[in-house]
């Protein structure tokens, strides 16, 4: 790219701000929405047979509603800001993402052992979910704000994981560990590719290792439990290791094509745990076999392909950086769900995005699509090409 | 300069990100790598684990055989035991319930509460056994009302039942929880609790007969175990039917002789070993063992000095006393020594060095042949015959007719009765055998011991002229032959000599046997004998002392066999303590023969 737009990025935020409504939705990435409603719709269907029977098929129509509204918060995240709107808000963002933990941490509601929701009268927020989008937008202006540093020094680098610890400690001891290591792992991605020197990577590799035992000390006792029984669920087949024996037992015997729609054993009579949330894909696996689970795998292997393509559309370091986190913590949700499914990852409650039920994983898994789209449309790459 | 900046920032995060859209992708193929191991190369495992989980096998219990006797009268029958079981999840409150139910059944305060707490234990859709042996008015008036109950339901399950209580309830046996002996005697069976296998008699013998195949009953059931469908039913087997050699009326009437006595009677077809009874007195009621037995009842069972429990024809081990007067008359007429002519003088008792050898007549009987010998029992005699035979030909004509080894009768716990001879005495007392211990052993004393069976056995031998057949339980099928374990060639001359001794015990004025002579025209042939228990007490000048200790006084023996020509029954009575064969015993086999020729030909006389 040469100096062809003259000086100023002023001058090319005037030029986006002013996109028309028309340009803005020729600008929309279609084909990605196309995926992702795809994905959801096979979604649609595991939960159909998961919620097995006429008693609780409200949660499918529900699920499907909360799709609906999705893509309507998807929609308006991408459309209705103007290009700078993120970058100025984030920090306020984060600070009030912030508070709304510490307040979680004070005087939130108490569900299965954990204070992970604050009630604000008509709204009963998940206040972590809300800090995964703080915590992309925050880094990501962080990092465009030094824009031109030779390399992050270690001042800089230090920030940087300050504002990453900070939510992961309020979350840790809520607890949820899950969203915690989930938020670590999507902010370190960002600071890798934000540019931390090597070097830098190396020794925080090392010392992360070396601080495993600290870590493992630090654990609840219900923590600890599941990584023990990640190793060996036969230790205690009836309590702990029952989730992923059940859940191993229902993948495995799907074979390679399947028992078929609604025919699983397995998740049909009740043996498998949670199968319309956080195992939802043992029921893939068990009712469409090895080429079902491979198949939505590939699925989601698209969607996160076509979502890092954005980022070589990004105008500057916050819309590049956005795109990267954005995706990181759709495909990490990926990845630590069904490896958690498949017996390779402890069981922490990380939802299978876009087909797990819940209306909180969908928000915020469509909030990050919509910045996605967001960048999207501004891209000035899309004049160019006019 | 900025721009610069930019692209180089551009180029570098290109880079950083191949960087982490290489670890995505890595992650992505150990998924599928994962996934590929689960359902491709360990898929069959699962899909059998998953079936175990899906699948819950119920037994169909399979209706055990029935037990008839040679009439077809059933001994040995199922019937139905009511019980009460309630679902708790449809009770509403399952205390209001059963004290509702109370009023209909015998439901004590602590068994109420017994069974709300076994309720707290269980799944609440799990039916919960309230109570079992319901009598017929706990049934119907619970039957009437039960859409007064929700959740409880009647259900019948079968259980052994003996209609005549204890008639032959040491041939028919018992059934019980099955022990560790069971499980290795039935390798191949699979017992489960609540299961019950035959522990004595018939039941414990032809188990395998008895015992029909177990049906199975394939439920799918949800994780909780809540059944969901039938999948497959295998419909069991029933166990086959056993049609005895029992003579109800007969056993009735041989355990009604009896009495209060503690002996044991066996009636045997002497043509071909069927049993026709097979009396142990005391007896006890097998219904008992079905109905769960309380401690007392067990205790006076197991305490009982006359030992109800014992199967006295097979398990009584008894000295033969004068019986054995036949077998030692055959092993002499066999050996040559005997010449049935010859007399021999009896002054009452016979003195061998320093001992004295008693005759039961004191005054002695003068001058016998071996028929008076056998026909008034001489003692002498039979000293003097024995010590010219010798141990060795004695014990080798009595094992020829099966004495001193079991019968092989269908029954399990047989004694095989103790035949003496030299070697087992250098092995038992490290001693050599006097020639005192053969003339005892020549009227059936001293160690000589013998079962009802196998004297019943004998006497059939003799009747036969010479098969000893196994003793059976089960009716013979026609055209099938009879089991013989072993056979002796009598001269016809011996034979007749013999049977006619015999057939002299009962009808000679002077026989010892008068008592069991029939009033019709059936003649009758028998022995008596009188089995000492303890060493009898003399005077001086040889008297006997009468002994007032009950448990010493002798053991009463009778064989005998009728109608003498053709031969259709043989018998063997003892009666424990009953003192003279001849007094106790043999009235007991008039009485048994007089039922049995008077079903056959009408009233006897």
């Amino acid at each position: 790219m040469k100096i062809s737009l003259g000086s100023g990025s002023l001058l090319s935020q005037g030029g986006a701000s002013s996109l028309g409504w028309v340009e803005r939705l020729r600008r929309f990435p279609w084909s990605l929405l196309l995926l992702l409603t795809f994905t959801s719709t096979v979604g649609f269907g595991i939960l159909y047979s998961a919620v097995g029977g006429e008693d609780n098929i409200w949660l499918f129509w529900r699920q499907i509603m909360q799709f609906g509204i999705g893509i309507g918060i998807m929609g308006s995240v991408a459309l209705v800001a103007g290009e700078k709107i993120y970058r100025r808000f984030s920090y306020l963002f984060y600070a009030f993402s912030l508070f709304l933990l510490v307040m979680t941490m004070i005087m939130g509601s108490v569900g299965m052992g954990a204070r992970r929701w604050l009630e604000l009268g008509f709204l009963r927020l998940q206040t972590s979910e809300l800090m995964k989008v703080a915590l992309i937008l925050a880094l990501a202006r962080y990092f465009h704000d030094r824009e031109g540093a030779k390399g992050l020094g270690w001042w800089s680098m230090s920030v940087a994981f300050l504002m990453i610890l900070c939510p992961m400690a309020l979350i840790i001891k809520q607890p949820d560990l899950g969203t915690a290591v989930l938020l670590g792992a999507v902010g370190m991605t960002m600071i890798v590719v934000a540019g931390l020197s090597w070097k830098v990577l190396l020794v925080l590799i090392l010392v992360l290792g070396a601080s495993m035992p600290l870590v493992w000390n630090g654990m609840h006792t219900y923590q600890k439990q599941r990584i023990i029984t990640l190793f060996s669920p036969e230790r205690d087949p009836l309590g702990s290791g029952y989730h992923i024996i059940q859940s191993k037992i229902a993948v495995g015997s799907g074979g390679l094509t399947g028992k078929g729609f609604m025919a699983g054993s397995q998740s049909q009579l009740n043996f498998l745990p949670e199968r319309h949330t956080d195992f939802i894909f043992s029921v893939l696996a068990e009712e469409w076999g090895f080429l079902g689970g491979i198949g939505l795998l590939l699925l989601y292997l698209l969607i996160i392909m076509r979502s890092l393509l954005i980022s070589e559309m990004a105008n500057d370091r916050f819309g590049l950086l956005t795109v990267v986190g954005a995706t990181m913590l759709f495909a990490i949700q990926v990845v630590v769900n069904v490896g958690m499914v498949l017996g390779l990852l402890p069981v922490v409650g990380v939802p299978l995005p876009l087909i797990s039920y819940g209306g909180s994983s969908m928000v915020t898994t469509m909030i990050a699509m919509g910045l996605l789209a967001h960048v999207s449309i501004h891209s000035k790459q899309h004049g160019r090409s006019v | 300069m900025l721009n610069d900046d930019r692209e180089q920032f551009r180029g570098d995060a290109r880079r950083r990100l191949l960087l982490v859209g290489g670890c995505l992708g890595g992650a992505f193929a150990v998924l599928c790598g994962r996934l590929f191991f689960l359902q491709v190369m360990r898929g069959g495992q699962y899909r059998t684990l998953a079936e175990d989980n899906r699948i819950s096998l119920k037994p169909i219990s399979a209706p055990r055989g029935r037990i008839f006797d040679r009439e077809n009268r059933i001994l040995v029958d199922n019937s139905p035991n009511f019980e009460v079981v309630v679902t708790p999840e449809l009770a509403g409150t399952l205390r209001y319930l059963l004290r509702r139910l109370g009023r209909f059944i015998d439901l004590s305060e602590d068994e109420v509460k017994l069974l709300l707490q076994q309720a707290r234990r269980q799944r609440s859709f799990l039916p919960l056994r309230v109570k079992s042996h319901l009598t017929w008015e706990e049934v119907s008036g619970i039957e009437v009302r039960i859409h007064e109950f929700p959740g409880v339901d009647l259900q019948s399950q079968t259980v052994r039942s003996y209609p005549f209580d204890s008639l032959a309830s040491h041939v028919l046996g018992y059934l019980g929880e099955p022990s560790d002996a069971d499980r290795k005697r039935f390798p191949k069976l699979s017992f489960r609790s609540g299961d019950l296998v035959g522990k004595s008699g018939v039941e414990q013998h032809f188990e395998t007969t008895l015992r029909g195949r177990e049906g199975v009953l394939e439920m799918e059931v949800n994780a909780v175990g809540r059944h969901v469908r039938e999948l497959h039913r295998t419909p069991p087997q029933a166990g086959n039917d056993l049609l005895l050699s029992l003579d109800a009326d007969l056993q009735k009437e041989g355990q009604e002789a009896l009495g209060d006595n503690t002996g044991a009677i066996v009636v045997m077809d002497p043509n071909n070993g069927e049993i026709l009874a097979l009396v142990s007195n005391p007896t006890y009621d097998p219904n008992q063992f079905m109905r769960r037995m309380t401690h007392a009842q067990w205790q006076e069972l197991v305490t009982d000095p006359n030992r109800p429990l014992s199967n006295k024809p097979i398990q009584g081990q008894y000295p033969p006393g004068s019986t054995f007067k036949i077998v030692v008359a055959l092993a002499g007429l066999a050996a040559g020594k005997l010449d049935p002519r010859e007399s021999v003088f009896c002054g009452g008792s016979l003195i061998q060095g320093d001992q004295h050898f008693y005759c039961w007549r004191r005054q002695g009987h003068g001058s016998v042949g071996l028929v008076q010998a056998i026909t008034q029992s001489c003692d002498v005699y039979f000293y003097k015959l024995a010590e010219r035979l010798g141990i060795d030909a004695i014990e080798r004509q009595a094992r020829k007719m099966g004495l001193g080894a079991v019968t092989g009768v269908d029954l399990g716990g047989e004694r095989p009765g103790l035949i003496p001879s030299r070697s087992w005495k250098r092995k038992m007392f490290k001693s050599g055998w006097f020639p005192g211990e053969t003339m005892i052993t020549g009227i059936g004393q001293g160690y000589v011991l013998t079962t009802p069976l196998q004297m019943a056995s004998m006497i059939s031998t003799v009747a036969n002229g010479g098969t000893v057949y196994r003793p059976s339980l089960l009716r013979l099928q026609p055209g099938q032959k009879p089991d013989v374990m072993s056979q002796n060639t009598f001269s016809s001359h011996h034979l007749a000599v013999l049977r006619q001794a015999l057939e002299a015990v009962v009808n000679d004025p002077l026989g010892t046997g008068n008592k069991a002579r029939l009033d019709g025209e059936i003649r009758v042939a028998g022995k008596t004998g009188t089995s000492q228990v303890a060493r009898h007490k003399r005077e001086k000048s040889g008297k006997l002392i009468k002994t007032t200790n009950e448990k010493l006084q002798d053991h009463a023996m009778f064989v005998c066999y009728a109608p003498v020509e053709h031969p259709k029954i043989a018998i063997s009575v003892v009666v424990e303590h009953g003192g003279h064969g001849g007094a106790t015993a043999a009235p007991l086999a008039k009485r048994v023969m007089e039922s049995f020729f008077s079903k056959r030909d009408g009233p006897v006389g």
